[in-house]
């Protein structure tokens, strides 16, 4: 009965949420819409991560590589004479399927053996997208006209789409017997596999639809900022930011990178034009906060409440 | 080709070995972290970097040479890894990888953006020596050569500390068995405050180096973890010695690489070479494995 | 459920905030630009802050604009082309800005002159060079920088005119570099001088040996470096560690820093530079704009800070001639406008680029930055050949 509850709490809130998003152009100015359409993707990005690390416990430090080979490959068709959506729509399938080859080859690795290689794997992207140069015009990036870029509306909505789509897939497959299967292979691999869970399939599946995602938002991103390189797109830094908000929020569960990815935008909004340095290190602090007293993340201070309530109530979050 | 002059071989050769000495100290202090708690340690670089601004303010106000501010920076940073393993590190030891590294990243931005405040983004160098040694064709640079020597020294003495100290012993023993170790009478919480204030030690050594070498800035610390990483991945996660070859082997591949081709393919080597490893040798050149 | 809509009333409470921001205002003519504060352009995109700063007092002591009081609104864009877009996308839409002016760095200059295009708001452009933000077809980015690919000229010339063939090409891999290396290509190949080596480095790159002893095993004459300041002082280190000896050395940014001679020292001597503006030059206010900046901030001025300075001052002289702030009006007189700042002439092509402001060069003489090229703005004869690095 609760647990029916919690649910309708849950549609509840999203609806609302959704409501406020479809309706925001309407009443907000382009630079409100430039924060939120990044705030939808940092959400996209952060469940996109969940789904393969928050669920299989398969750390990736190199996500970004997908978003930057979704970002090149967007703007290359965009210039190319593709109509936007469909260059997002094939950026995304490229990412796709380059996940294929790339997940059988490293989710063989454990731990930080995995998490090394996405990392290197997102260092061999930048590397290849600034040398080869007759494709990817090097150092000098792509610049797109904003003659052949959709408008902010068409970016803010595909972003939108993005964001509820990878939440969606991560809410679905967390009551599905996949969900279950790939948190069975995240506490335990071997006893999975013993008890016949296929981990290789259910890990490469997992994989490739995180780098679904991602590689449809790089794509989005591209026309969004009209002008990429290889540094700003393969960028490590922004891989940590899914890994921070996803933590912050709570790994493994459905609000989590929502509600993790809205508070450290809206602080690194609030702070970042008074304090340009002071406040990424008030962001280090909070993280130093949350790992060391918080390690099921914000969300579990709801769930806290909740477990009271419900004794026999497995713990939500991750370890 | 004017590049198979055994002079400039022999000169790619030896400048490979001097960076790559540099390399050695830092990786070998990462893993030596890696071995005994199974910690990435995504702050080592900005350690470094706390080196390499010690060893600036040093030299700035009081004309210390580098050398001999090994003495000063060495043991202060010492001290600082020492307390932070006791109040931040030792927290997230046995947790999942994530705790670590998201600790150990927290860490790192909070120097990266306390380095920024103080020094903003300039690139800041010690020149205290200059000038080279020249054999003939082959011309050695002074600073890089006492770099690279200083670098090789040190990793060899923190080397022989682990192999025959009695504490370092122990050190080894926390590593492979905490438990037995700890029945055995080891303070294990001691043996790993000490551990991961020698390879900030090691962190700041390398940094003070680098200071007499390069141009540095708070920023700069991201491109040498990854190599940091690529290192130990190809030395082999946890072995102290695997990354002091690790070290010299990018060392001298970069060098070749840069020659024979591009500097920007040097860049890439560290990378190709990590994937490479890990594809077809997950342990490490070395072999000694790391089971989860 | 009760929950549910208490919680939709407070995010609609704060979002409510966040959308209606205070409005009123006295009038005033408000300018925006983004500056590099954080990032690996901090130091120049700060110098040419200080430049825009000193303009707004500047103008606000005589009257203002149109009889109205100026102010500088500025956000740090970390070096960023992706914050530098979502900045002037704020400044434009949010904060409603009167006139824009560029960011500092080639990379945000491509990104956020894509929103000034957008918006058709005409941009008045400093810091940035590289010449592909004027080959887009864009009607209103103004450039007061020479374009990139002109940089190394000068220098080339007067390396044919001593009898140099041997040229080595350095240079970074983004687009402002490879905007240079394209130029010295083309006037390398005009002037029939062999490009014997021609490589890109990485943007983070410090370690340049094995590049100076290739070099060195290609007996250059001429060293040019299409690089900034921590790359070009660290070649120059490691070209002397390893005894890479040329006639000539010389840099895109970096020699007309002064950073780059207090880094070096005694081996900053006989390198040479490009520079936009010293104040030295025989421009009409330029050695004014010098002591007043220097007074007002304790140090020397490199060109960004003229640079920003300037930027300001085209502005100003557009918005006389357009007697107005009207985005259309104001294009238009930017298109005509043909003037000097302290900066030096402006005068723009159909696209924007500028074509009426001639580069410089400038050499390490004796500790001191000295301008040598062209001859007529000279202030010292150029020192040739290089001096060797053991002989000093």
């Amino acid at each position: 009965m609760l647990n029916n509850n919690r649910r309708r709490v849950s549609l509840g809130l999203g609806f609302g949420l959704m409501l406020i998003a479809m309706t925001a152009p309407l009443y907000m100015n382009a630079y409100y819409q430039s924060f939120l359409l990044q705030l939808f993707m940092m959400v996209a990005l952060a469940q996109a991560w969940n789904l393969i690390s928050g669920m299989t416990g398969y750390v990736s430090f190199g996500h970004t590589a997908f978003f930057g080979v979704g970002a090149y490959a967007g703007a290359l068709l965009l210039l190319a004479g593709f109509p936007w959506w469909l260059a997002v729509f094939k950026g995304a399938g490229i990412a796709l399927l380059l996940a294929v080859p790339l997940g059988f080859l490293t989710l063989r690795l454990r731990g930080p053996y995995f998490a090394i290689a996405m990392l290197g794997l997102n260092e061999v992207g930048r590397i290849i997208a600034t040398l080869w140069v007759d494709l990817t015009r090097g150092g000098d990036g792509i610049s797109l006209a904003p003659k052949l870029l959709p408008s902010l509306h068409s970016n803010y909505f595909s972003m939108l789409f993005l964001a509820l789509s990878a939440t969606l897939l991560v809410a679905f497959i967390h009551r599905r017997r996949f969900g279950l299967e790939l948190r069975a292979i995240r506490e335990d691999e071997e006893a999975a596999e013993m008890v016949g869970v296929n981990t290789t399939v259910n890990k490469v599946m997992a994989f490739m639809l995180s780098a679904l995602i991602p590689g449809a938002a790089g794509a989005v991103y591209a026309m969004y900022t009209s002008y990429i390189d290889p540094s700003s797109v393969f960028a490590p830094a922004l891989n940590i930011q899914m890994i921070v908000m996803v933590l912050f929020g709570g790994t493994g569960t459905v609000w989590g990178p929502i509600l993790g990815a809205g508070i450290v935008m809206f602080l690194r909004e609030m702070l970042w034009a008074q304090f340009p340095a002071a406040h990424l290190a008030a962001l280090g602090v909070l993280l130093l906060i949350v790992v060391l007293y918080l390690p099921g993340g914000i969300i579990s201070l709801f769930r806290a409440r909740q477990q009271r309530a419900r004794p026999d109530a497995r713990t939500g979050a991750a370890p | 080709m004017e590049l198979l002059d055994p002079a400039i071989l022999l000169q790619l050769l030896i400048s490979g070995l001097l960076a790559g000495a540099l390399y050695a100290l830092l990786a070998c202090g990462l893993n030596l972290v890696f071995g005994v708690m199974r910690v990435i340690n995504l702050a080592h670089a900005e350690l470094m970097l706390v080196g390499a601004f010690s060893a600036y303010l040093l030299y700035r106000f009081f004309g210390l040479h580098p050398v001999f501010s090994l003495v000063i920076v060495v043991p202060a940073v010492f001290f600082f890894g020492y307390y932070l393993q006791r109040v931040l590190i030792e927290r997230v030891v046995g947790q999942p990888l994530l705790s670590s590294l998201l600790a150990t990243y927290g860490v790192s931005i909070i120097l990266v953006n306390i380095g920024l405040l103080l020094f903003s983004a300039d690139y800041k160098s010690v020149p205290a020596m200059q000038g080279s040694i020249l054999f003939g064709e082959i011309a050695i640079s002074k600073p890089r050569a006492v770099a690279g020597l200083i670098s090789v020294a040190l990793t060899l003495a923190i080397y022989f500390f682990l192999e025959r100290a009695h504490l370092g012993k122990a050190v080894r023993a926390v590593a492979e068995q905490p438990q037995v170790a700890a029945i055995c009478g080891i303070d294990v919480r001691r043996i790993r405050m000490l551990t991961f204030g020698m390879a900030a030690a090691m962190a700041a050594a390398a940094g003070v180096m680098l200071a007499m070498i390069y141009s540095f800035s708070p920023i700069s610390g991201a491109d040498f973890i990854q190599k940091s990483f690529a290192i130990i991945i190809i030395g082999g996660m946890g072995n102290f010695a695997g990354a002091l070859y690790g070290g010299l082997l990018l060392g001298v591949v970069e060098s070749y690489v840069a020659g024979f081709s591009s500097s920007q393919w040097a860049e890439a080597v560290a990378y190709l070479l990590l994937v490479a490893v890990l594809l077809i040798r997950p342990t490490g050149l070395k072999g000694t494995a790391y089971v989860k | 459920m009760k929950r549910q809509s208490l919680l939709s009333v407070l995010f609609s409470l704060v979002l409510a905030f966040i959308i209606f921001p205070a409005v009123s205002q006295a009038k005033e003519i408000v300018v925006g630009a983004s500056a590099a504060l954080t990032g690996k352009y901090a130091r120049n995109g700060q110098d040419q802050l200080d430049g825009f700063n000193m303009w707004v007092e500047e103008v606000n002591a005589r009257g203002g604009l149109l009889g109205e009081k100026v102010r500088l609104v500025h956000y740090d864009d970390e070096s960023t082309p992706a914050t530098g877009q979502k900045l002037y996308e704020k400044l434009i839409t949010d904060d409603k800005v009167d006139l824009l002016i560029g960011p500092y760095s080639s990379d945000v200059a491509m990104a956020a002159s894509t929103v000034a295009e957008k918006y058709n708001f005409p941009m008045v452009s400093s810091g940035a060079s590289a010449t592909e933000i004027w080959t887009r077809g864009y009607k209103n980015i103004f450039g007061l920088y020479t374009p990139g690919s002109t940089y190394m000229e000068q220098v080339l010339e007067y390396a044919k005119s001593k009898g140099l063939k041997r040229v080595a090409l350095i240079y970074q891999n983004t687009a402002f570099p490879r905007d240079v290396a394209n130029g010295v290509r083309a006037k390398a190949k005009a002037l029939k001088m062999d490009l014997v080596f021609d490589e890109e480095y990485g943007k983070d790159s410090t370690d340049f040996t094995s590049t100076t002893i290739k070099i060195k095993s290609k007996k250059a004459e001429v060293v040019i470096g299409a690089s900034y300041l921590p790359d070009s002082t660290a070649f120059v280190r490691q070209a002397k560690e390893n005894h890479l000896y040329a006639k000539i050395f010389a840099f895109a940014v970096g020699p007309a820093l002064p950073d780059f001679g207090a880094n070096l020292g005694l081996d900053a001597e006989g390198i040479m530079g490009n520079t936009h503006w010293e104040p030295t030059l025989n421009i009409p206010g330029a050695k004014d704009f010098a002591q007043r900046y220097t007074k007002k901030y304790g140090r020397e001025p490199g060109y960004h800070a003229a640079g920003g300075y300037g930027a300001g001052q085209v502005l100003e002289a557009a918005v006389k001639k357009a007697n107005s702030i009207d985005k259309d009006k104001l294009r238009q007189a930017l298109t005509e406008l043909d003037t000097v700042t302290a900066f030096g002439r402006y005068k723009v092509d159909s696209n924007g680029m500028q074509i009426g402001k001639p580069g410089y060069t400038v050499q390490w003489i004796n500790g001191v930055r000295q301008l040598i090229l062209p001859a007529k703005d000279a202030t010292a004869k150029p020192v040739y050949p290089f001096k060797d690095w053991s002989k000093r």
